[in-house]
């Protein structure tokens, strides 16, 4: 222990208490979702702790389990369609504001950003009502659209940043050796973004996945998502199938982890 | 890898790319108009709708309104209901509370971040992410197994002989703090080590070598400048809680009303959509309010970090 060495109590005494509390609020973090994997083997049909026995039964029920398969695969699908909308309609976006030559670069970055700061409630609850007036009733793509539209700012932002760190020195290059800005962006430019573009699909797509907060408001009579169906299955029942869908959802997060960390490192995410 | 772009700059651009060129070259506005058509179509028309609907009495029939006339009746109307009072309020101390508890805990991790080694800093982000990316619902779950009648926390005390029976934590205010703080605790993490991690690091070392104390030096170095991520991640952290239904919902047992729970009922089960529009708005409005004072305060103590530099 060689930094208590040479300092007042006081100081070894305040340090202590700091770091105590910050490994406390890591095993917070961690902890819950220990808790649940270990629940999500157990034989017990009721949850209770610590566990009986092991099954899978629970990881199988899940997928036996109609609605919540269908629910999965809504949600995949809406999580897919806002990736897609975000880079085609993002990505431009984020070159438009940071390279283009018009007035209002920074009055559209903000612009961008405005959905993204109004509770998802809020813009569920308007999108409902203006699309009731026009005769556009809640639908998967309702949900998606509208989920794309709070989200871009995310997608934007992620490329935005990366855009501002490269070195024009490589467009130029690029110019001077004749190459059209077409050509350029194609093979310069799109490159270099593509960690950014990765890292904003990963974070795009899960919120197309997990958002609730919109998607209660707009999202299919019959084509319910999986956040909506997890909630209505937490609130009424208390069978550890949720705990198994945890499970699956964990994998999944260290899996996106994973493609994070390798495209553009996990200390830029929140950059 | 040079043969082919030689071979590149001499074929001549076809159509696809000309039209692309003369959009890109000009450097113009013109990347961003679909989404600029988009957000304005699925955003900005919704939000005036949303506007208009609150502040006016109308008539429906068949879908469509066919009278409209303005009015503050709805407002007056959501104002002089102590419902309304109640329920923001409720909310309003949630979320207040949820973001200084967030920090008082999220604060140690960032500090942990700033002076810990590699491994200790990989740890903490993987710690911060991960949960990020599953879904709330399922992180609230978890809450529900400790916290239940049988559950975790309970079997632990009564066999460890410090309970004679089973505390009742769930549905109650204690059950919907610890499950909104420990969810949201990685949306404060996150801007606090995003800016604690742009610090030049030598004023830490500048500060211990003129011999202050790791203490003197957290709270007059590393404090005053990480004050714009605290502004931050409170930002984040009050939008949030101040707007959710998860945790209330399943930890407040239904009958726990927040903002959100009140619109969601109003909306989708009793199909008032004045009072809807009303209660969005108020949401909306008393949101921002606390984010501009939260901006306000981080500013304010910002230029009081930039007084003491020059």
């Amino acid at each position: 222990m060689k930094w208590f060495r040479g300092r007042s109590p006081v100081d070894v005494v305040g340090i202590g208490l700091v770091l105590a509390v910050a490994v406390f609020s890591l095993v917070l973090l961690v902890a819950p979702s220990i808790i649940v994997v270990i629940i999500s083997f157990d034989t017990r049909a009721y949850v209770t702790f610590p566990p009986a026995g092991f099954t899978l039964r629970w990881y199988k029920a899940v997928f036996e389990h109609g609605e919540l398969v269908e629910a999965m695969l809504n949600s995949l699908q809406v999580g897919l369609t806002v990736t897609v909308l975000c880079i085609v309609l993002g990505v431009p976006t984020a070159l438009a504001c940071v390279r283009g030559r018009f007035r209002g670069t920074t009055a559209l970055s903000v612009f961008v950003l405005v959905p993204h700061m109004v509770p998802g409630i809020v813009l569920g609850v308007a999108v409902l009502f203006a699309g009731a007036l026009v005769g556009v009733s809640p639908s998967i793509w309702l949900q998606s659209i509208s989920i794309t539209v709070f989200i871009l700012a995310v997608m934007v932002r992620t490329v935005q940043s990366r855009l501002m760190r490269l070195d024009p020195a490589l467009e130029e290059a690029a110019a001077n050796l004749r190459a059209t800005p077409f050509q350029s962006l194609r093979t310069v430019t799109f490159p270099l973004l593509m960690p950014a573009i990765l890292a904003g699909a990963v974070f795009t797509f899960v919120e197309g996945f997990d958002n609730l907060s919109v998607a209660i408001f707009t999202h299919g009579f019959r084509d319910r998502p999986l956040p909506v169906e997890l909630l209505a299955l937490v609130q009424y029942t208390s069978s550890p199938i949720v705990a198994a869908v945890s499970g699956v959802q964990i994998v999944l997060a260290i899996a996106a982890l994973v493609i994070v960390s390798m495209s553009i490192g996990l200390d830029k995410v929140n950059e | 890898m040079a043969e082919a772009a030689i071979h590149r700059r001499i074929t001549p651009p076809g159509f696809g790319e000309q039209v692309a060129d003369a959009l890109l070259s000009g450097r113009g506005i013109w990347p961003a108009v679909p989404a600029i058509v988009v957000l304005t179509v699925v955003a900005v028309i919704p939000f005036a709708i949303l506007l208009s609907l609150g502040f006016s009495d109308f008539e429906m029939s068949r879908g469509a309104i066919i009278s409209q006339t303005f009015s503050f009746s709805h407002l007056t109307n959501a104002l002089t209901d102590p419902l309304y009072w109640i329920t923001f309020q409720r909310s309003m101390n949630l979320a207040l509370s949820t973001t200084a508890l967030c920090l008082l805990f999220g604060y140690p991790v960032a500090y942990l971040f700033l002076t810990g080694g590699p491994w200790t800093k990989r740890l903490i982000l993987v710690l911060t992410i991960a949960p990020l990316l599953t879904s709330g619902i399922v992180r609230t779950y978890a809450w529900l197994v400790i916290l239940g009648g049988r559950g975790v926390l309970n079997s632990a005390l009564l066999q460890a002989g410090l309970i004679d029976q089973a505390l009742r934590i769930m549905n109650t205010h204690w059950a919907v703090l610890i499950g909104m703080v420990q969810i949201h605790l990685p949306v404060m993490i996150l801007p606090l080590i995003a800016v604690m991690s742009r610090h030049d690091s030598r004023l830490v070392e500048a500060s211990e070598n003129l011999g202050a104390s790791r203490i003197g030096t957290l709270r007059t170095v590393i404090l005053p400048l990480s004050v714009p991520g605290i502004g931050t991640g409170s930002a984040l952290v009050f939008t949030l809680t101040y707007t959710t239904f998860v945790v209330p919902q399943i930890l407040g047992g239904g009958n726990y009303l927040n903002a959100a729970t009140m619109i969601y009922e109003q909306v989708v089960f009793s199909l008032e959509w004045s009072k809807g529009s009303v209660s969005s708005l108020i949401l909306m409005v008393t949101c921002l309010m606390v984010l501009v004072a939260i901006a306000l305060l981080t500013n304010h103590f910002t230029k009081w970090t930039k007084g003491h530099d020059a």
